[in-house]
Formats: C-alpha cells, sequence, structure tokens
C-alpha cells in the first residue's frame, strides 16, 4: 500500500502500461500527472518519449499520430484542455486506433472554476470513445491498465478514456496498491496493429470516403457494443488477478431497493454513506454507481434497477434547456420507473450525506422532481 | 472518523503538514485522506488543507465543514474562516497566542533559520491531540521529507519536540 492522490495514480498507470510516447500539455487539475511522468523521464525510470507540444489540439494530434503508427500512446488533460482538442477526438475514434486518455474533470468556463464538475468529460460522449468515470484512486490506476487491454484488443480498437474528479481525486492521496510490474506487463503484452502508418509501407488513413461514411460510423457503433464482452472479460480477468472487482455498474445494497441514487464519480463515496445510514433505519435506498458510460451496458442497467419504484438520478452537469445529461440518458430506459432529476456538485460545490438523505426522502414521497443542490 | 482541518499561508508547509500527519495516521494502520485547496493560491496567500482518518472506510470527500482539530499556522488569516463549523469538542492549536498555543515560527527560526513553522507546530498538535507520539511524527515526517536529507528532519524534530513541550492550552 502506498498514500498517492489520483494524478499519481493515473502517471502509475501508465508507465506500468510501458507507455511509448506521451505528448502533453499543461492544465490544473492535471498538470501533475505529467509533471510526475516528466520527472520520472528525468530520473531515468521513464523510457517512453515524452514531449510538450504547444497547445491540447497539438496533443491529440501528436497522440493520434503516434497511435496510427502502433506505439502505446498516452495523455491527459481536463476541462478547457480537452475542449480545445474536441475536433481530434472522433477523429482518433473514427481511425480505429487504440490509446488511453486521462481526463481530470475540471467544471468549464466561463465563468472560470477550478473544481471539479462533469460537463468538460460529457461533451466528448458521443465522439466514439470507450469512457470509464471512477469513484477512488486505485480505480484510476486500474483502469488506466485495463484500458490499454480493452483498446488494443483486435475486436475493439478504439480510444478509451478514464475520468478522475478534479481536486477530489486529482490532489487527495488515499490508499493504493500500485501492481508488479511483471503482472502488467503479462496482463497486458504490447499487440500489434493490423493497419498503421509504417515508413517502409506507406500509405493513407482516414482518407475521405463520401459515400461510404455511413458504413464506418456503424463499424465504430458495433465495435463499441462489441466491446461489452471485452470490457467483461477484462474485468475478470484483473479480478482474478488482483482480487479488486469492477463492473459496468456498481450496484451499493441494491437488494430488495425501491428508491435508487443513479449517479457517477466522486461523491457517489458521500452517497454511499447517505444509503447506509438510512439502511440501518431499515429503508430500502441503494445506489447505482455508471462505470462504463460508454458502451451503455442498458441490458444490465434495466436488470439492475428491476423492482425499483423511484430512481433519482444526481446528475454533475447540466445541458442548458433540458436537464442533466445523465438523466437524459437513462429516462427512457426506464419507461416504468418514476425518474428524478437533481443537478449538483457544478464547479466542485459540496453535496453533503444529508443532501443525498433528502434526495431518498423525496423519492419516497412518490412525486417525480426536477431540482437543483444550491 | 477524525478530520483535521490546517490553515496557513502559502509557504509555510500548510499542504506537507496535512501529508505528514496522514503518513502518521497511515503508519499506525488508518484510512486516509489528505489534500489541499489549491489553484489560485500562492506565497503568502490563505491556503488550507485537510486529513482524515479512521480505522474504516471513510465515507466522504472534499471540504471539512466540521473538523475535530484545527491547526492555525498564521494567526492573522480572517477568523471567521478559521472557526468555521468549530464544534464545542474542537481543539485548536495556534502558532500564536489563542486557544493551545506556541510561538512555533520563534521556534522554527531557532532550530532551522528560516519560518517554516509547519512541522514544529505539529509537535504542539502530537500534545494536544495525543493522536500521535513524537516518535509517529518523527516517522511520517522522515517519510514525507525523505528527499530532503536527514539533516532538514532532524532539525525540524528538534523544532517539533520544542512547540511539544512549550504548548499551553
Amino acid at each position: 500500500m502506498e498514500l498517492l492522490d489520483g494524478n499519481q495514480c493515473a502517471a502509475w498507470g501508465a508507465r506500468l502500461a510501458r507507455v511509448q510516447y506521451v505528448p502533453c500539455y499543461p492544465i490544473t487539475p492535471q498538470t501533475e500527472i505529467i509533471e510526475t511522468i516528466a520527472q520520472w523521464k528525468a530520473d531515468g525510470e521513464f523510457k517512453g518519449l515524452f514531449e510538450q507540444v504547444d497547445s491540447e489540439h497539438s496533443v491529440l494530434s501528436a497522440a493520434l499520430g503516434s497511435a496510427a503508427t502502433g506505439a502505446r500512446t498516452f495523455t491527459a488533460s481536463s476541462s478547457q484542455g480537452l475542449l480545445l482538442a474536441h475536433e481530434i477526438f472522433p477523429n482518433i475514434s473514427g481511425t480505429r486506433l487504440p490509446m488511453v486518455y486521462v481526463n481530470v474533470s475540471r467544471a468549464v468556463s466561463a465563468p472560470i472554476s477550478l473544481w471539479c464538475d462533469h460537463s468538460d468529460v460529457l461533451s466528448v460522449r458521443d465522439f466514439g470513445w470507450i469512457m470509464l468515470v471512477c469513484e477512488t484512486n486505485q480505480e484510476v490506476l486500474d483502469s488506466v491498465i485495463m484500458s490499454y487491454k480493452i483498446s488494443e484488443d483486435k475486436k475493439i480498437v478504439l480510444p478509451v478514456l478514464v475520468n478522475m474528479d478534479g481536486f477530489v481525486h486529482s490532489f487527495t492521496r488515499e490508499q493504493v496498491v500500485i501492481p508488479k510490474q511483471k503482472m502488467v506487463d503479462k496482463f497486458i503484452p504490447k499487440q500489434d496493429l493490423k493497419i498503421k502508418l509504417d515508413v517502409r509501407n506507406p500509405k493513407s488513413m482516414a482518407v475521405p470516403v463520401l459515400h461510404g461514411y455511413m458504413y464506418f460510423r456503424s463499424q465504430v457503433h458495433r465495435a463499441m457494443l462489441d466491446s461489452v464482452s471485452v470490457i467483461k472479460k477484462v474485468h475478470s480477468d484483473w479480478y482474478k488477478l488482483t482480487g479488486r472487482k469492477y463492473d459496468f455498474f456498481e450496484g451499493y445494497k441494491l437488494s430488495g431497493a425501491k428508491e435508487v441514487i443513479v449517479m457517477m464519480g466522486s461523491y457517489t463515496t458521500i452517497a454511499k454513506n447517505a444509503v447506509d445510514q438510512l439502511r440501518k433505519k431499515g429503508r430500502k435506498v441503494g445506489l447505482l454507481r455508471i462505470r462504463v458510460l460508454r458502451p451503455f451496458n442498458e441490458i444490465l442497467f434495466k436488470k439492475m434497477l428491476k423492482g425499483v419504484k423511484h430512481v433519482g438520478v444526481v446528475d454533475q452537469s447540466i445541458a442548458p434547456g433540458l436537464s442533466g445529461i445523465l438523466f437524459s440518458e437513462v429516462r427512457g430506459m426506464l419507461p416504468s420507473v418514476k425518474v428524478s432529476n437533481y443537478i449538483g456538485g457544478l464547479g466542485g460545490k459540496d453535496v453533503s450525506d444529508k443532501e443525498f438523505i433528502e434526495i431518498f426522502d423525496d423519492l419516497k414521497k412518490g412525486k417525480e422532481v426536477r431540482k437543483w443542490l444550491m | 472518523m477524525i478530520e483535521i482541518r490546517i490553515h496557513g499561508r502559502g509557504g509555510q508547509g500548510i499542504k506537507k503538514s496535512a501529508q505528514i500527519l496522514a503518513r502518521a495516521a497511515f503508519l499506525k494502520g488508518n484510512l486516509t485522506q489528505d489534500f489541499a485547496l489549491y489553484g489560485a493560491e500562492r506565497r503568502g496567500a490563505p491556503v488550507v488543507s485537510f486529513v482524515r482518518l479512521d480505522k474504516k472506510k471513510i465515507g466522504t470527500r472534499g471540504y471539512i465543514h466540521e473538523p475535530d482539530y484545527i491547526i492555525v499556522l498564521d494567526e492573522s488569516i480572517d477568523d471567521k474562516v478559521v472557526m468555521d463549523g468549530k464544534k464545542k469538542s474542537t481543539k485548536v492549536v495556534v502558532n500564536g497566542t489563542a486557544y493551545c498555543n506556541v510561538n512555533a515560527s520563534e521556534i522554527a527560526m531557532k532550530h532551522l533559520g528560516r519560518n517554516v513553522p509547519n512541522i514544529a507546530l505539529l509537535g504542539a498538535f502530537c500534545k494536544v491531540s495525543k493522536l500521535f507520539s513524537l516518535k509517529d511524527l518523527e516517522k511520517a515526517v522522515s517519510i514525507e521529507l525523505g528527499k530532503k536529507g536527514k539533516e532538514i528532519v532532524k532539525k525540524n524534530m528538534l523544532a517539533a519536540k520544542e512547540c511539544y513541550e512549550k504548548v499551553r492550552c
């Protein structure tokens, strides 16, 4: 066991995966990830190529190029940095390249906030990236390693985004087990790309297709759906190696639950505490944490919420003019369940255990509501 | 669960204090969280850091609103901020003259030649809280300041010991 913050965990994940190329550009609260790798590079402990380029747009462009040559590629950013790189996100998934990108969630400007919400990461929701959203620092480290296994799988070949929460994960140290290098080497041997850029065998990738475009988009969607079975296998293999269990969703005290909160990210720790307090009083409440946001395993999601009367979706995001983003995603999947929406924690605002208990009380009343936890 | 909040100014070692206390708690078999709020902070600006420790899983995150202990490295920081959420049972350890206090700056100057009073004041905190012995503190300081060398650990521990002995409640 070690004491590591979320940023160090992301860096450790990349190091243990023996990534070959890290293009980077600093931004709070992510900077420490690349600082850590830069320090290792200076100390001779990191063998890959480390390069600071001129912007986040260039970072992801460089990452695309490197991934296209078959080099194992890693980078990280936050908020405005992720937004600046937007254009490149669907280019990487559309070109069908494997890589791992860590986003350290931070609210988007303006006004400027340095603290966490999920408006940044959810803006790339539809760009064809597999997306994992973490609750603990250990999960960040484990997820980066597992992501290479998923990303490079021959059936998938799609990029993966691992999300952690700014400050709450990135700057908070917790107890973390650093996996053994030997074990990781065995778990994720470097996969060679079938189609890649190679100076000895020149070719063009991601060329204009005009009428064929729809076929390629459908292929990204299909690969995403196919990745469900791959992710399941990777989770179960990792569990066998480490004893640490991950799934598409984490069900917390869902057995017999009538009122359930659905949410993602670090604040689930606080919501679980509220569940514990109410369960002690005999209340039938539970929590479902979304970990794998894309692909969204709809079948499993519905199965886990079977018998639930009222779901409260707690969104750390807002689609202005509609609702919270998770709410609009899952409401349609639950036609016979009442679904309420709570917007909270924007720009890192606290949501206390008392507030989660109030949400459960609200859900028990049975009336669908949409509220802001101001 | 025990929650500790540390107030001071950028440059006084506020973040490091939280890391040292968390390390001491970790070494004694606790689960811990330690973090600092920063971003716009800089040398001289008010900085706050936090430690949580518990034998069982910690069921919360973020800002500590009702700390069990408040450690104040600089008395000139706004009282409203520092004492926010203070409970009747909250113990306060101050580098200065109020509550449980000791002049940690002076003692740090004496031993280190610099006004970096964080570890010195942690000595007083050990005495007041009874959470850690000076030996526990020394182990934690050795790990967290490891890269800076043994000499700096030794000097800081002399300051911590003096604060441990001199703190008044």
